[in-house]
């Protein structure tokens, strides 16, 4: 246990509200998203079951304080093995839906594992980088943390989670950044791998070649988010539908449930991937102002408490957990405005989903962790 | 900058393109997406308007309207994740509906949007609509609609004055939206008949449901119903029990006309009959036959090429109005003309008197005789009975005196004057305008001059001249009412649903020749008339002996080479006229035909007892009394 009265006086409070706000924001748009208003719409229970995932969520976050966060380094290559160990076992025992193998079921949980890891590479991640500090400028350095990333993303791609696995890819470019990574082998992985896709990509649509990685359907969305109307009613379904939701929303919104593309049913996954669109419907430029401008001011919160971290691995910690959330955001909220291709990974705090509000309070009890304790003075 | 300051500019970009995004959407684009939310929410679902009907001048319906039911499909209802294509096929493996038909139906649709109901089917039986009900689930997007179809309590009169319905064709389409109505593919207009001539008004407007629809394509609730227009009534002029018993009559002679004619060699056959009795005062059309005609049922549901073609390639050409379709030269009625003409133009008065010395007549210095009905000479007669007798050789003499004294124009003018050359304006469609030849004509047409010949021809109503019947009926109402005469008018007034008069059509002056000629003319003519069917010696008096009704009227054979036309042109009560009555009879060989089925319909006008069923055989069907 590692607790001091004290630690309070350094609490920078903005993160905790934002939260805060952006929960309340999500109950209110998943209650209307599953149609809370309608009879016999089930609504409670996604309710009930999104409130057990806050309160646990919570309860990580009180607890995880009594914690250094420096033990999170200390054990890092056993949370390194615990993680491939979960990824690999969800491959081979998972369940899911639309081709994926998603999750691992723990009693009456089903455990996403490929959210846990996002968590879990930004501490691993944090510490190779930490521990290379000195060659990070060199092939030499870079080289561990490149593996380091690579093989759970290699893992999250085989679960046939995109999503996840372009999540972790931008954590690991964020963080090497940060960590002050070459950026001109930066360039070169990143620009390599886009490449290498585009490349993969073309011969496949071009001279049908087999597609690694991509499953079809996955294809189908990148192309269709190229050009929604190729297929209106097929995969381009939803960014139509997504794009009418948002704007039909325009200045002050349709009113919370009055939202037709919502209520109707035109919108697809509205209580997970689509929920952004509800709140464009429903409460119009506005509602998408507030909930953007409100995650800028998280993540901005976030560049603070990293700035004065007590040591780099807190630093790299925190830039991590932000880039997870900036991801998250921009993918999302970018999807759900036809700018970013469809990949599914839902909006940190406001999507319904238990194991990723889990993760994302995690990802905030560490954060605050680290905040309270940036006085290296105090020990 | 450091790379910590860099972060802060990544995520300010990323948040200004989101908010730039958001702005672009929802205030720039704002209100064109929530049109498409609203497109997207709200379906509209049509609802059929019924035709107007059309009733006769009593208040007997003619035309109704059936029941029907009706396929669409509304493609904005279909779900996402299915196919047109594959509910199609599902619905033709579970209906009676084959899938080709649909497919076609569907393909050939022209939806403009997706709001748009294409029609799949029509007249649904009860089958495959309990199909379809109980296969709401897997066959979203269908919808059966309430329709109408024509019901024809008579569908085998008045034919071609109803005229028929049939669907709309491109050009029509297209037509009547740049006209400013509201047309779509797939609906019927009229074809025909009064169903064209009045389509807009029969044509009611269609109503629609607004509904709001789910993403499945089903139906939530009704937002809004714009209640369906019935189309407006027609009533007629038309008395349909005198309808009934002169199409009985007509069908009757038509029938015995031509098993007669093929039993003697000697006599054409007839190809067509036409009646036409119409009101003096008004002109209202009260009875309008033509045979041969079809039968309207074949067109109540859209009439199958087959059948069409085989109306359209039938060589007597059923189709064909004879009533206004056919011209045809009138034969010795046009003396009433050549009459008017020789009065007026050359001093002749009704007891002037001519000579008929062996039933020839010569133009000067011409050695081509023109002969009169009769090959004996008729000796002394006056002009009234030379009308009563018909007698071409007076009439010769007066078209040649008419060609002397003014080239041959004058005949035309006169001609004109009686409405003779152009249409009548009653209200069908297609009306011909007839011909009345003169020397520009003749000099377009054939390249030569106006001859003496010419007109010593057209005097008797040979020749080029062409005339309806319903023409004829004009001209006689003309000569009957001294002068005058009103456009023939087959609809008397048009009622909305809501039992308001949308239009009454009053009588309408067509012909007015009272300033232009002497009454003397007419009471001349008349006279001839009279004496025609109530004089011993006239044309048509054999078949009036013992007529309780004072009847005045011409006869006329047209010769046309081969066959001749027989025509009777007549009116009645004689001192008071109220009707106008004409029968043409098409290569029907003499007028000694056609007078007894006049006097027939007058008859039945009248409400005169010893009708057609009498035992006692009243038509004329013996040719020993072969007259003009």
């Amino acid at each position: 246990m590692n607790w001091n009265k004290k630690f309070l006086r350094y609490l920078n409070f903005n993160v905790p509200l934002a939260v805060i706000l952006l929960i309340i924001i999500g109950f209110v748009s998943i209650s209307s998203a599953v149609e809370i208003n309608q009879v016999d719409s089930g609504a409670l229970r996604f309710l009930q079951k999104q409130a057990v995932s806050v309160v646990l969520g919570l309860l990580v976050v009180f607890i995880l304080q009594a914690f250094d966060y420096k033990i999170f380094k200390e054990y890092a290559a056993i949370i390194y093995i615990l993680m491939l160990l979960m990824l690999t076992a969800t491959i081979f025992l998972g369940q899911g839906v639309s081709g994926g193998a998603h999750w691992i079921s723990i009693g009456a949980f089903n455990l996403q594992t490929s959210e846990l890891s996002k968590i879990m590479l930004i501490l691993v991640l944090a510490a190779v980088i930490d521990n290379n500090s000195d060659d990070m400028g060199y092939l030499k350095g870079m080289f561990l943390p490149s593996v380091t990333a690579f093989i759970p993303f290699v893992l999250v791609i085989l679960q046939n989670d995109l999503g996840t696995a372009l999540v972790l890819f931008f954590i690991y470019l964020v963080m090497l950044f940060a960590g002050g990574g070459n950026l001109k082998y930066m360039a070169a992985v990143f620009g390599g791998g886009f490449l290498f896709i585009v490349l993969l990509i073309t011969a496949h649509v071009m001279l049908d070649t087999p597609l690694p990685f991509l499953k079809e359907y996955q294809l189908n969305r990148l192309i269709v988010f190229i050009n929604p109307n190729i297929d209106p009613h097929g995969s381009g379904y939803n960014i139509i539908q997504s794009i009418i939701a948002l704007g039909s929303g325009r200045t002050f919104g349709k009113g919370l449930f009055a939202g037709t593309q919502n209520q109707l049913n035109f919108l697809p996954e509205k209580h997970t991937d689509f929920i952004f669109s509800v709140i464009g419907e429903e409460f119009g430029f506005l509602g998408s102002a507030v909930v953007i401008l409100l995650f800028l001011y998280l993540l901005w919160q976030f560049l603070n408490i990293a700035e004065n971290a007590r040591d780099r691995y807190g630093y790299l910690v925190v830039i991590g957990v932000m880039a997870m959330f900036l991801f998250h955001v921009l993918e999302n909220v970018g999807m759900t405005m036809g700018i970013m291709p469809i990949t599914g990974i839902p909006l940190p705090f406001i999507s319904y989903g238990g194991t990723f509000m889990l993760t994302s309070l995690t990802a905030v009890a560490i954060v605050i962790n680290v905040n309270l304790r940036k006085n290296k003075l105090m020990f | 900058m450091d790379r910590h300051k860099i972060l802060r500019v990544v995520i300010l970009v990323i948040i200004i393109i989101l908010m730039s995004r958001a702005a672009y959407l929802q205030l720039a684009r704002g209100d064109y997406y929530y049109q498409l939310s609203e497109g997207n929410r709200i379906s509209v679902r049509p609802i059929n308007a019924p035709r107007g009907r059309i009733y006769d001048r009593r208040g007997e319906i003619i035309v109704s309207n059936r029941l029907t039911y009706n396929l669409y499909l509304m493609q904005n209802e279909i779900p996402p994740d299915r196919s047109t294509k594959e509910i199609l096929t599902k619905l033709s493996g579970l209906s009676s509906l084959a899938e080709s038909r649909l497919i076609s139906n569907y393909n050939n649709a022209e939806a403009d949007t997706a709001v748009d109901p294409i029609l799949l089917a029509r007249h649904l039986s009860k089958e495959d609509m309990v199909i379809i009900a109980e296969n709401k689930d897997i066959l979203p997007g269908l919808l059966v609609k309430e329709s109408s179809m024509r019901d024809y309590i008579y569908p085998t009169e008045l034919v071609h004055a109803t005229g028929y319905t049939g669907e709309i064709s491109e050009q029509e389409l297209i037509s009547y939206n740049e006209a400013g109505y509201n047309y779509r593919g797939g609906d019927f207009v009229g074809k025909g008949g009064l169903e064209k001539e009045y389509e807009f008004y029969l044509n009611g407007e269609r109503g629609a449901e607004q509904i709001e629809v789910n993403s499945r394509g089903q139906k939530i609730k009704t937002i809004g119903i714009k209640k369906p227009k019935p189309g407006s009534d027609l009533v007629l002029n038309i008395d349909f029990s005198l309808q009934s018993s002169v199409e009985k009559l007509l069908q009757e002679n038509y029938q015995k006309l031509r098993e007669l004619a093929a039993e003697d060699e000697e006599r054409s056959m007839p190809t067509g009959i036409a009646a036409v009795v119409m009101d003096i005062d008004t002109g209202g059309i009260l009875s309008s036959v033509s045979l041969p005609d079809y039968n309207l049922n074949l067109f109540a549901k859209g009439i199958s090429s087959s059948d069409y073609q085989e109306l359209v390639n039938d060589p007597l050409r059923p189709l064909i109005n004879r009533t206004t379709m056919t011209a045809v030269p009138p034969g010795s009625i046009f003396k009433l003309v050549t009459g008017t003409a020789a009065m007026e133009e050359l001093g002749v008065r009704a007891n002037t008197t001519f000579y008929d010395s062996n039933g020839t007549f010569y133009i000067p210095n011409w050695s081509r005789p023109f002969r009169n009905w009769n090959p004996v000479g008729e000796g002394k007669l006056d002009f009234v009975k030379a009308i009563a007798r018909s007698n071409n050789i007076v009439f010769y003499e007066l078209g040649y005196e008419l060609y002397k004294e003014y080239n041959g124009e004058k005949l035309a003018e006169y001609a004109r004057k009686y409405g003779l050359g152009s249409k009548t304006g009653i209200d069908l469609p297609s009306e011909k305008s007839g011909l009345v030849p003169d020397d520009q004509w003749k000099r377009n047409q054939l390249n030569v001059g106006w001859y003496p010949g010419d007109s010593v021809n057209l005097s008797i109503g040979q020749g080029s001249l062409l005339t309806t019947p319903v023409q004829i009926a004009s001209l006689i109402s003309a000569v009957a009412a001294e002068g005058l005469a009103y456009k023939p008018q087959l609809v008397n007034k048009i009622i909305n649903a809501d039992g308001e008069i949308v239009k009454e059509f009053n009588p309408e002056i067509n012909i007015d020749l009272r300033n232009q000629i002497d009454s003397n003319v007419f009471a001349a003519l008349k006279q001839g008339m009279y004496d025609v069917v109530n004089k011993s010696y006239g044309t048509a008096s054999r078949h009036f002996s013992d007529f309780p009704l004072t009847v005045a009227g011409k006869t006329g054979t047209a010769q046309t080479g081969a066959s001749n036309h027989a025509w009777f042109g007549g009116f009645v009560p004689y001192d008071n006229p109220q009707i106008a009555v004409v029968v043409f009879i098409e290569n029907g060989d003499s007028s000694a035909y056609s007078v007894p089925i006049a006097r027939e319909i007058m008859k039945y006008y009248f409400g005169l007892k010893n009708h057609h069923n009498n035992n006692k055989k009243i038509y004329y069907y013996n040719r020993e009394d072969d007259i003009e």
